[in-house]
């Protein structure tokens, strides 16, 4: 009942706060420079048909008269019609959604796993050739520029070796071939994948091998570990059966996290690799300053970053018996 | 007890990160992306492969505001005249021939050729009307300033219009008969719908079209989001195997295929490798030399219709004085520009018109300095502001001619000239504003001047000089500017002078105002010429901008797949590189 309870208070929480970010969000795209308009004049407009414009996108209205249409969108599910498609903002986000969900699902996984496995085996190893290698290379990857990451990986693997398409999510040739199965379409979405998730991976797998080293660290310090050693059991049970699954509740924070914050996060990535994910959208939204289409995508990032951290804080509870709230 | 806890957890970890788990996952996730796809019914044959950096936003020409957009429906869609890629001058495409103006009643009576729309209907007058119409009703922005002066249309017969003006105006020829027709039987349905319902306005500019219906030599035929846009040659092309203007027309493609990529990076790689026939989009010069030096790759170069300029701020001091902006102008090294930073692929503009509009363009304007070495433009600015009563503590030359570094300039009140700002575009939108800024910036320092350039973010840039009129002076740039110069008087006419106005300088001038107003009336294009290179002398004396640079259009192709591209102001993406490039 206590975890019941706790949900409730954190959900109440997160309606308050969800409402802040909305009413945050809409000042902020108002005060930023930058005029919606003139991305879509040209100079045979006359100030007359320009005004026509701007009530056409509803920017005519008082602030206060847009912030409830706003706000009546929102309650209503609906999030306005985006300025330069003319179409629902939600069609077009969940037109997005599924593209960067398969992406960053994918990176973020399989980063974890690698993650959590190398890092396991770096502070087993700590001091060692092997652990400095992994170390220094994690935070290598870490760093490093994304786009230039990206770039560099098309231009080896896509454009000198030719294994890989060099952008985009499938390829025409097979998707306008009439004898193209299922199959075959999938392969070619997976086959457009393997240089984006290849960049992202290499940004993510280190901060997880690190946290995982970090964490590992710590938990050999136990008595526990100690204990199981003096049992005379195998450094490799004592390791994968008892230090190692302890050690991975805070990659738990971070793989949530990262779920979450993937949405955005990806922006460069899914420029550089023309993927066409929420993250591009979100970058042409901001600077053509479509509002609405812009507030949306921010929304949704909140909501799944405010949700993302009470699934975490739940899963503890289900991981250690001993977190209570 | 510490290890139970964590033998449940193996537990659910290996649930969660089981290989078989992360295999499903990734499996559904990719089916989840294919919901809803079914087998495409195209078959792919000699289709053209064209880069766009960006993916178009509508297939509503009514509300298209963005290029790629414009690109892609300026094959589906057609106008009843289009540009000539060699003289400029409008020819019949949709019409038959000329218009035939009838000054007593205002009318111009146009024909039409035969013609059918994609889906096999004929095209008739009717069509044009409605197009007409549907415009004025929904108060179309993008063609309503160049509707608004007709005042009816009668079509005696299906191949014949005729158009009666409230007043002459010269950019019907230019302006309004380039407008794309749409089909009556489409546009009806989507405008009695738009009538209907609350905001008729704003329901019909959004109205989604999936399967434009059009006249143009392609028509759509899939748009997969995100990936691709494929246009098929469309059957009904109604100049397919016709010569017009001397030219024997096609498509003699089976379609175009266009894929968006996220930079220019991507796409030259794409079009080296031979994923792409055509980037429809103009190179910078950074890629040129390894373009060509491959021989796979044909690079091509055509005069922009751009104006890159130097604007003042000419409501307040301390350029409301046009000895000062003469001077300025009179110091920049624009050859500079072009060799340096431009690396050769641009012209120095002497006027606003670019001069490849030869029917427009004024060469028999002041040259501020254009053919001077760096020390005589100093001494001849120094002369300009020095005769206007402009003082120094120590002037840019010195009492036995020598040139040396200018300090303490005075306006001719006596009051120090203040420091000034020109804004410029961040080197990451456009280097070569951004560093013509900060040139320009030391060539006025020489002689005293307290000048500095600043980039700004370019939304913000717009701010300040469009809306708010926060600004000394800046650089900005019109592209694609329309053959037709009405857009002269868009520009710098006082009525336009007003927040979010075009007229950004604040220029004011009576006479001009009275010219641009003349030229639009002005129906006999040899009159009209006159008063626009009447505009252009004027401007060119008061300098509220000062013309500064055209750079090239460069573009490139593969050259493996596909030949026969028509060079053009702007480039080879233009009608008539589709109607005739062949596969090889």
């Amino acid at each position: 009942m206590e975890l019941w309870g706790y949900i409730f208070r954190r959900l109440i929480q997160i309606v308050i706060i969800f409402f802040v970010i909305l009413t945050v969000l809409f000042v902020i795209f108002r005060l930023a420079p930058g005029d919606p308009v003139e991305r879509m004049v040209d100079p045979s407009m006359t100030p007359e048909d320009i005004q026509l414009l701007i009530s056409q996108l509803g920017l005519d209205k008082p602030l206060g008269v847009q912030y409830l249409y706003y706000l009546k969108n929102f309650i209503a599910g609906q999030f306005g019609i985006s300025f330069h498609y003319g179409q629902p903002v939600v069609k077009i986000i969940w037109n997005r959604l599924p593209n960067t969900i398969l992406l960053f699902t994918t990176s973020v996984i399989l980063s974890a796993l690698a993650g959590i496995f190398l890092g396991k085996i770096a502070a087993w190893l700590k001091g060692k050739k092997t652990d400095s290698a992994m170390t220094i290379g994690a935070l290598v990857t870490h760093t490093i520029f994304i786009p230039w990451l990206g770039l560099l990986l098309i231009w080896v693997f896509a454009f000198k070796l030719g294994w890989f398409p060099i952008t985009g999510m499938i390829s025409e040739e097979v998707w306008l071939d009439p004898a193209a199965g299922r199959w075959v379409k999938a392969l070619d979405v997976m086959h457009h994948m393997v240089l984006p998730v290849a960049t992202l991976f290499l940004i993510y797998f280190g901060s997880y091998l690190l946290i995982m080293r970090s964490s590992m660290l710590e938990t050999l310090k136990e008595d526990y570990i100690i204990t199981g050693r003096a049992k005379g059991l195998t450094g490799k049970t004592v390791r994968d059966r008892h230090a190692a699954p302890n050690a991975r509740l805070p990659v738990v924070t971070s793989v949530g996290l990262s779920l979450a914050f993937s949405i955005n996060g990806g922006a460069l990535t899914e420029t550089v690799f023309t993927w066409p994910g929420i993250g591009r959208e979100l970058v042409m939204a901001v600077s053509q300053s479509d509002y609405p289409l812009a507030q949306a995508s921010f929304l949704l990032i909140a909501a799944v970053v405010l949700l993302s951290n009470l699934v975490v804080d739940i899963l503890y509870a289900y991981l250690d018996p001993r977190i209570r709230y | 007890m510490r290890h139970l806890a964590g033998t449940r957890s193996t537990g659910f970890w290996g649930k969660f990160f089981g290989t078989k788990s992360v295999f499903a996952l990734v499996l559904g996730l990719g089916w989840m992306v294919m919901a809803g796809i079914g087998s495409s019914q195209v078959e792919a044959a000699d289709l053209l492969k064209a880069g766009f950096l960006e993916e178009p936003k509508t297939l509503n020409i009514m509300r298209a505001s963005d290029r790629w957009s414009r690109r892609v429906l300026s094959l589906i869609y057609q106008s009843l005249y289009v540009r000539h890629p060699e003289t400029l001058e409008l020819v019949p495409w949709l019409a038959a021939e000329a218009p035939v103006y009838d000054a007593a009643d205002l009318c111009y009576t146009v024909k039409l050729r035969p013609a059918k729309w994609s889906d096999g209907s004929e095209f008739t007058a009717a069509d044009v009307a409605f197009t007409a119409r549907l415009i004025q009703e929904f108060k179309v922005s993008r063609y309503l300033s160049k509707w608004k002066f007709v005042e009816r249309i009668e079509t005696p017969d299906k191949h014949t219009l005729k158009f009666y003006l409230t007043e002459p105006m010269a950019i019907f020829e230019s302006r309004t008969l380039i407008t794309p027709i749409v089909p009556k039987k489409q546009w009806e349905a989507i405008a009695e719908k738009a009538r209907n319902s609350q905001e008729p306005r704003t329901t019909f500019l959004n109205a989604n079209l999936e399967t434009p219906i059009g006249t143009g030599p392609f028509v759509l035929q899939q748009w997969r989001q995100g990936a691709y846009l494929y246009l098929k040659r469309n059957e009904h092309f109604f100049a397919e195997g016709q010569t017009i203007q001397g030219r024997l027309l096609g498509p003699y493609i089976d379609g175009i295929v266009f894929k968006f990529f996220g930079t220019s990076d991507a796409a030259v790689m794409a079009l080296r490798k031979g994923a792409l026939d055509m980037f429809w989009w103009g190179i910078q010069p950074g890629y040129l030399d390894e373009l060509k030096r491959d021989d796979a790759i044909k690079v091509f170069s055509n005069q922009r219709s751009a104006l890159y300029y130097l604007g003042f701020n000419v409501r307040r001091a301390p350029f409301n004085d046009r000895n000062l902006r003469q001077a300025i102008a009179t110091l920049i090294d624009k050859g500079f520009i072009i060799e340096r930073i431009l690396q050769g692929h641009g012209s120095a503009m002497r006027s606003f018109i670019p001069s490849a509009n030869t029917f427009w363009h004024c060469s028999e304007v002041p040259a501020y300095g254009m053919s001077l070495s760096r020390a005589e433009k100093v001494r001849a600015a120094y002369k300009i502001l020095r005769e206007a009563g402009y003082t120094w503590e120590t002037p840019p030359v010195n009492e036995k001619g020598e040139l040396v570094k200018g300090e303490g300039l005075r306006m001719p009140d006596g009051e120090p000239l203040p420091e000034f700002t020109i804004l410029t575009p961040p080197a990451d939108y456009d280097p070569l504003r951004a560093i013509s800024g900060i040139m320009i910036q030391g060539w006025l320092r020489d002689v005293g001047m307290p000048a500095s350039a600043r980039p700004m973010a370019f939304s913000a840039l717009l701010d300040q000089v469009k809306k708010l009129h926060k600004f000394d002076a800046f650089i900005l740039a019109y592209g694609r500017l329309d053959i037709d110069p009405a857009w002269l008087r868009a520009f710098f006419h006082s009525g336009n002078d007003k927040p979010r106005g075009w007229n950004m300088s604040g220029y004011r001038n009576p006479e001009f105002d009275s010219l641009a107003e003349a030229s639009d009336r002005a129906v006999d294009p040899a009159e009209r010429r006159d008063l626009v290179r009447n505009m252009q002398k004027m401007l060119l004396r008061d300098v509220p901008y000062i013309p500064l640079y055209n750079p090239e259009m460069i573009e490139a192709v593969h050259q493996a797949g596909f030949d026969g591209w028509v060079n053009m102001l702007e480039g080879i993406g233009n009608i008539w590189s589709f109607c005739e490039v062949k596969p090889r």
